[in-house]
């Protein structure tokens, strides 16, 4: 009997232990241990089918569009560091630094700035490699279209680095020390160290990469929105204008502006998306932000926006960071009271602030990146500094930027007297049109002149340290070939 | 034979009745068990012999001897309730235990004040530092079981409850409101709390168990008739410590020199459009003038109360422990209440002789609601918080308005009265008044378990648990003010942490002749955590009346959702061999598979090995005249071999893509830098100590020496951030640390005399750490607050982890109030924050321009973490009186006091009164600077200061309390057994030359890398408490 028990007893625990527990688990060992996350893809399965290859597209843009980088972030920065704006709140955390030219390699502004720069510039790495190893995901003409995607981003996101972080090229054509020029994706551990290249060598990169997108790139898409979010031909043409002007090559910006300009007003792109400026310049900020002015914007949706300190919405208009400085621009008597570019600031008391972004919680004003005026800007700045001025595009093309705004003005005699005079009404024009849309610290810079104080904050000379950013701590002290 | 009847009673030292002892006829199996008021009553022959046990109390032999009426005295048994060590997947005896490991018992934190039990740990074990990182309720202690192990992984020990390893850490994703998991157990449930320390002992949880182990073993019944108690307590809790600030006269004195400083410096003087002044008083309609004291609008004293109802008893065969709690808790700051609802069934059931089934389940709800405190990981900079706005806010504006309005600016700010300047910072009072941020958890721990004993000595047990945690977070803002401002916004979301466990174990023990024993265990474990967070902001509130996420809102867009699993498969053993019980030997090995670890290196395999002699069980000790000074002597060594892959993301190893929107369609974006190659922390230690019992054990001492050796070191290597990786980092094993120390423990029965006694422990710890390697020659690993907002520590090789790094400063210059700072050539440079233009901030002392201090110029400021720590508690008892006092110590770390560089700014911040010291005139010597408007880097603000480097070594009186135990009498007939009342004061007080509110303040919680460092976080509260204990 006792055996008897004995034996029921360890049959008892035998089943009870197989039945409930290796059963259960012991075979599912490996796939337990082999976990597949359901809300993000592993590398392997990127080039799996033609729609992942888009996403990675669109991923692109919107490494662009991050709020550090050119969803508000990087215009502001670039803004603040010029005289436009007053600081009211001293807090480092939205530019107190930049502004008041405190910058140090430890900024959080020097890093973010230039991780979220070359993050948007390994996604194009990224795609650029993948396509050409996975050449069969996407009909051909499709791959090619992406690439050319892929070298605009690239340059644009090089051309935000070099004029931050490298001496501006007119100072000494580019002999310099520039940036890391990283031109193949990184995923691994691997390659850590990459010495700087001239300022030189990274604009003949963006050239090259713009030259090569402007024949890869489609010359229109399906969409207003796809045409404002995505570049297309006439995108790259517009940037190279950009670019060209920094460097002073003010023949290939006539050049290439004239591919997307017409030759008499109404001035306008002849060939790919119709570019013009609209009959008011409010209609770009607020009720369509994707006609033909908007060349490249950084599009927002309540699903997907920029929202906080660095939300240009947030910093100029809902949180009131900055001012407009009454004796930057705001003060100059070209911008008369009657001028439409007038009803996007908005006064409180005495002070004034900017309101071009005014849509808030959620914030959904597109972010300007490429727009029809600047170019035509560019052009006219390029016609009046050509080796043979041509004053009078210049200026009917000047005209045609102010009066859209303010349509009785016209242009004093003595600023189309000169080359210089009219450079110099360009000038002011552009400080006009584009406040708020990063650009004045690089117009300043790319002409060597001083950054003017304001405020509290100090002036600063082309030959200060300050003059451009810090490279970041974090790039010298893992970058052994820096 | 002729029976008699025999009536008494069984006392304890106090005299006071023992319900539920068993009486038995010796040789019989003829007995009962006493009353509730400990009496009973047995028939038995006038001859016997009466055996009296309980649990707890030494067993008692008494002779009837004719008698009819006896009474019995029990002494409590000490040793007994030590005598048992819980050990990973079992228990072992303190003799023949050769590890390292503390216990405590859950009577020590039951009454605390506490919302978790591991806060009322602090120096209560031997070897486990608790850190309290800030006055908010239910915020995770900093615990360190000898230090700091690991430098990406946590260091959080393993938390395992009734055999289940539990989920701790910070679950909620709620990074405004506090929510330790660890809260949602009733401290009045624990029975015991062990701590596994060395790797022998923790081995048999392997890859878990590289921070060492906290087992947790719930309250079960005893022998006897159902035992009812009540524990209550009332208190009340105040912030103490908290610097003064300047009131509103001298706030506008100190501003408006700073203004006409700054006009000067910047060669403004005669300037008429630079104002002189900006602050301006603002008067009550009575003339008199405003003056805020922002404590008053921020803080509050909470009133708590805490109950706690049980059911006990049990048969032979049968035990259970039924028990419902309530505790509702306010904190120091206004809307920070935690409450705690939880009922818990313990269960276990002999059902045959080879048979037995437990089981035990805890259902708990826990609220934890606070405001934005500023004080929690990530939070220190943010313009919300509480107690930065509390010290910031100017004084000489209203709070509310006359009108009975918010004092508010028209961009989203306080409003700044007549003061000309605005504020970026909120006012406090509408955040408080208006927006509500809560956490609240649904959680089930339970475990079921099956014994089968085929055979004497042989056990098979299966063991399934659950812990499955539901978190609920609700947050909304006003429209009115703050961040919702314009708006209105209310977020909830859904976060699961849900993980079963099943344990498999086959123990087979035998002894061999009369000494060897021997045992072995086999076991196979897996756990699996499933954990996802779902949720959404709703934003434009339709009306002001709605103030919760199921109101009317225009907009909606989802919060960042998660989804994860994670396992572990793992077998293991463990071997124990005792020889006379006088050499003893502990084999360990553990086999653990991993998911989070990269393909090929998911499995490990972990084990140590103990040994002990019991040298005064030898013959020829026990003759020897030492003997009878030391009666137990024990000599112990362990080696072992632990694992650590906890990684905090479960995905760690691999190269991920997410998807998002860019322009209303998908995106695919590289996300991840993986690491197929990712494996295991391994740490190798080493333990050597001994058990030393003087005087017949009055006097009992544990010594121990360890070093732990961790290498392989899974760390966040930065890569170039010009490589574009996402966050600039990938997981790797690289680098190694030690941490070698000593530990005392020595309890002494100090007075047992009569009604009088007197019991002290003292304990003390040292901990060296130090990292050995990292990622390559001159590598360091650079430690930020809040996220990137600040530099504020450094781990380097050659010193300890996360020491505090930044500019080092040298005083004041007397000629011209200008701060000092040494540059990285060791060169003074000065600071004045306004000058001409054109000229430099920064000038030598002789006037010559200097290059501004960067972060090239930081240094290594101090090591921040404690080298010394322990605890010092006593208790005394008197007749019916006891008197507890508990010390808590800890030092030889320094704290970066960086919410002084707030209390000292130069912005229109309002500063402590220590400013009224500033530099005013050349030649004063002082340790505040000239105040210039603006200057936000003189004291601290820019960038951390050694200026702001304090020595962190303190005492505190970390709990007192003075109980009286009424008289027994006085209840007759009501069932009431005893009665305890008491009053308790929990962070009673601090001696420390520490300037700040708290040393133990740690802005960045548990994080490794960025320890030390206190920013605006609130202080520590002081709570008062009367209780009450009754049983029935």
């Amino acid at each position: 009997m006792r055996t008897r028990l004995f034996s029921n007893r360890l049959l008892f625990a035998a089943s009870l232990g197989l039945a409930l527990s290796l059963a259960t688990t012991a075979c599912k060992e490996k796939e337990l241990l082999n976990p597949v996350p359901k809300t993000s893809l592993q590398g392997s399965l990127l080039f799996n089918t033609p729609d992942r290859v888009l996403g990675q597209v669109n991923g692109m843009y919107a490494g662009l569009k991050n709020g550090s980088f050119y969803g508000g972030r990087y215009p502001m920065l670039s803004d603040i560091r010029g005289e436009e704006f007053i600081n009211r709140l001293q807090n480092v955390f939205t530019g107190y630094d930049a502004w008041n030219h405190t910058i140090n390699s430890g900024s959080n502004d020097a890093l973010t700035t230039w991780s979220t720069a070359y993050a948007a510039i390994n996604s194009a790495n990224l795609v650029i490699d993948g396509l050409a190893a996975n050449p069969n995901v996407v009909p051909a003409a499709t791959a090619a279209q992406y690439t050319g995607e892929a070298k605009f981003v690239r340059a644009l996101s090089y051309f935000a680095l070099i004029t931050f972080y490298g001496q501006p090229y007119v100072k000494d054509a580019g002999a310099s020390s520039g940036v890391p020029l990283r031109l193949t994706g990184e995923t691994t551990t691997a390659n850590n160290d990459l010495a700087r290249s001239t300022v030189a060598a990274v604009y003949t990169q963006i050239l090259k990469d713009l030259n090569e997108a402007e024949t890869a790139l489609p010359l229109t898409y399906s969409t207003a929105l796809l045409n404002t979010t995505r570049a297309h031909r006439n995108t790259a043409i517009a940037l190279k204008t950009r670019v060209y002007l920094n460097m002073g090559r003010y023949a290939d910006v006539v050049t290439e502006a004239q591919k997307i300009v017409s030759a008499t007003a109404p001035y306008r792109a002849t060939t790919g998306v119709a570019h013009q400026l609209q009959a008011n310049v409010n209609t770009v900020f607020s009720t369509d932000y994707a006609t033909t002015e908007s060349i490249l914007s950084m599009p927002m949706t309540t699903l997907d926006n920029v929202s906080g300190q660095n939300s240009l919405g947030y910093e100029y208009n809902i949180n009131q960071e900055y001012n407009l400085n009454p004796t930057g621009i705001l003060g100059n008597a070209a911008w008369r009271t009657t001028d439409a570019r007038r009803t996007m600031l908005r006064t409180s008391g005495t002070t004034v602030y900017l309101a071009k972004y005014r849509t808030a919680n959620p914030y959904l004003d597109y972010v300007p990146v490429v727009r029809y005026a600047e170019v035509l800007l560019n052009y006219a700045e390029a016609l009046t500094r050509q080796a043979t001025p041509d004053l009078t595009t210049a200026a009917a093309i000047l005209t045609a930027v102010h009066q859209r705004s303010d349509a009785t003005y016209t242009l004093p005699a003595a600023s189309v007297a000169t080359a210089s005079a009219l450079t110099s009404a360009i000038w002011v024009e552009r400080r006009i049109e584009l406040l708020g849309e990063g650009f004045r610290s690089n117009d300043l810079l790319r002409n060597l002149l001083t950054i003017p104080a304001k405020g509290t904050a100090p002036s600063i000379t082309p030959s200060q340290p300050e003059y451009i950013f810090p490279i970041p701590n974090a790039e010298i002290s893992s970058n052994k070939l820096l | 034979m002729a029976q008699t009847t025999v009536k008494g009673k069984v006392l304890d030292d106090s005299k006071m009745g023992i319900p539920g002892v068993t009486v038995l006829v010796k040789g019989t199996t003829l007995g009962t068990a006493t009353g509730g008021d400990g009496s009973f009553s047995l028939a038995c022959p006038p001859d016997s012999r009466l055996v009296f046990s309980f649990v707890g109390y030494a067993t008692q032999e008494v002779a009837v001897g004719g008698r009819s009426t006896l009474s019995v005295t029990l002494a409590t048994d000490a040793k007994q309730l030590d005598d048992v060590v819980v050990v990973g997947y079992g228990t072992q005896t303190k003799a023949e235990f050769t590890g390292s490991a503390a216990r405590v018992s859950g009577d020590v934190v039951k009454d605390l004040p506490v919302q978790s039990f591991d806060q009322g740990l602090a120096g209560k074990a031997t070897g486990v530092s608790i850190g309290q990182p800030n006055g908010v309720l239910n915020n995770a202690p900093v615990i360190r079981i000898r230090g700091v192990n690991s430098i990406s992984l946590s260091s959080y020990p393993l938390i395992v409850v009734d055999g289940i390893p539990i989920n701790t850490g910070n679950l909620s994703a709620n990074t405004t409101v506090a929510n330790n998991p660890l809260g949602d157990i009733n401290p009045a449930d624990i029975e015991s709390i062990d701590v596994l320390k060395d790797a022998a002992s923790t081995a048999i949880y392997g890859s878990r168990a590289a921070a060492g182990v906290i087992l947790i073993t719930t309250k079960n019944g005893k022998n006897g008739k159902a035992r009812v108690t009540y524990e209550g307590w009332t208190g009340i809790t105040n912030a103490v410590r908290l610097p003064k600030m300047l009131n509103a006269e001298q706030f506008m004195l100190i501003k408006n020199e700073a203004v006409l400083n700054a006009k000067i410096s910047s060669g403004n003087e005669n300037n008429s459009t630079v104002p002189s002044a900006s602050f301006f008083p603002t008067y009550n309609a009575d003339g008199s003038l405003v003056d805020t004291n922002w404590y008053d609008q921020v803080y509050q004293t909470g009133v708590s109360q805490n109950h706690s109802l049980s059911v006990s008893g049990g048969s032979e065969t049968t035990k259970y422990y039924l028990s419902a709690n309530y505790s509702d808790q306010k904190g120091i700051l206004k809307t920070n209440e935690f409450t705690r609802k939880g009922v818990r069934f313990n269960l276990s059931h002999q059902l045959t002789p080879w048979l037995s089934l437990s089981a035990n389940a805890n259902y708990n709800n826990s609220l934890n609601a606070s405001p934005n405190t500023g004080s929690l990981e990530g939070n220190a900079f943010g313009l919300v918080g509480s107690a930065r706005l509390a010290w910031l806010s100017a004084p000489n504006v209203y709070a509310i308005n006359p009108d009975g309005s918010y004092n508010l600016s028209t961009a989203n700010t306080l409003g700044m009265g007549n003061n000309t300047v605005a504020s970026n910072f909120y006012n406090p009072v509408p955040l408080l008044d208006l927006n509500k941020y809560t956490s609240e958890n649904d959680r089930i721990i339970t475990t079921f378990s099956v014994g089968v004993t085929p055979f004497k000595g042989l056990e098979y047990r299966l063991n399934y648990g659950i812990d499955r945690l539901k978190i609920e977070n609700a947050n909304f803002q006003s429209a009115v003010h703050g961040p919702g401002f314009g708006s209105g916004n209310a977020t909830n979301s859904s976060v699961l942490a849900d993980n079963w466990n099943v344990t498999n174990t086959l123990t087979y023990q035998r002894t061999l002749g009369t000494k060897h024993a021997l045992s072995l265990l086999v076991g196979y474990d897996v756990q699996k955590f499933n954990n996802s967070l779902w949720g959404a902001t709703r934003s434009q509130v339709s009306d002001s009346f709605f103030d919760t996420f199921e109101g009317s809102y225009s907009n909606i867009v989802p919060v960042t959702s998660a989804l994860s699993e994670r396992a572990f498969a793992s077998g293991f053993a463990r071997f124990t061999y005792d020889f006379d019980k006088r050499y003893f030997l502990t084999v360990n090995v553990r086999r653990d598979g991993n998911s989070a670890l990269g393909t090929g290196k998911k499995y490990g395999t972990f084990g140590g090995v103990s040994g002990g002699w019991a040298l005064s069980q030898e013959s020829f000790y026990k003759n020897s005249a030492l003997a009878d000074v030391v009666t137990n002597l024990k000599l112990r060594a362990s080696w072992g071999k632990v694992g650590n892959g906890n990684l905090p993301n479960p995905y760690g190893s691999l190269s991920l893509y997410n998807s998002a929107l860019y322009a209303g369609v998908a995106t695919w974006v590289f996300a991840q830098g993986g690491n197929p190659d990712l494996g295991w922390e391994t740490s190798k230690q080493t333990n050597v100590g001994a058990d030393i019992g003087l005087f017949n054990d009055r006097v009992q001492l544990d010594l121990t020496y360890y070093r732990n050796n961790v290498d392989q070191l899974i760390l966040n290597v930065p890569q170039t951030p010009s490589k574009g990786i996402p966050n600039n980092a990938i997981l790797q094993n690289v680098g190694a640390m030690y941490n070698r120390g000593f530990e005392a423990g020595i309890t002494a029965n100090l007075v047992n005399s009569g009604k009088f006694s007197w019991t002290s422990n003292l304990n003390y710890t040292t901990n060296k750490n130090m990292v050995t390697e990292l990622y390559g020659a001159g590598s360091e690993i650079v430690g930020t607050t809040s996220t990137s907002s600040e530099t504020t520590n450094i781990t380097r090789v050659g010193y300890s982890v996360g020491s505090l790094y930044g500019a080092r400063t040298n005083g004041v210059n007397p000629a011209n109030g200008q701060r000092i700072f040494i540059n990285a050539k060791g060169e003074q440079v000065q600071y004045n924050h306004a000058v001409p233009s054109g000229q430099s901030r920064w000038t030598y002392l002789d006037g010559r321009t200097a290059a501004a201090i960067s972060v090239s110029d930081y240094q290594l400021l101090g090591n921040a973490l404690p080298t010394w720590y322990g605890g010092f508690n006593n208790t005394l008892k008197y007749g019916n009186f006891d008197l507890t006092v508990n010390f808590v110590y800890s030092g030889g770390n320094y704290v970066m006091n960086g919410s002084k560089a707030t209390w000292r700014d130069q912005r229109f911040w309002n500063n402590t009164t220590e400013v009224l010291d500033r530099w005013t005139t050349p030649g004063q010597v002082t340790d505040i600077p000239r105040v210039v408007y603006g200057d936000l880097l003189s004291n601290g603000s820019s960038f951390p200061i050694s200026a702001n480097v304090e020595k962190a070594d303190f005492l505190r009186l970390q709990s007192a309390g003075i109980g009286y135990r009424l008289p027994l009498g006085m209840f007759g007939k009501s069932g009431i057994s005893s009665v305890r009342v008491y009053s308790q004061v929990f962070n009673a007080f601090l001696i420390t030359k520490y300037t700040g509110t708290d040393p133990d303040i740690s802005s960045n919680g548990n994080t490794n890398t960025t320890p030390g460092v206190d920013k605006n976080s609130i202080p520590q509260g002081r709570t008062f408490t009367l209780g009450v204990n009754v049983g029935f």
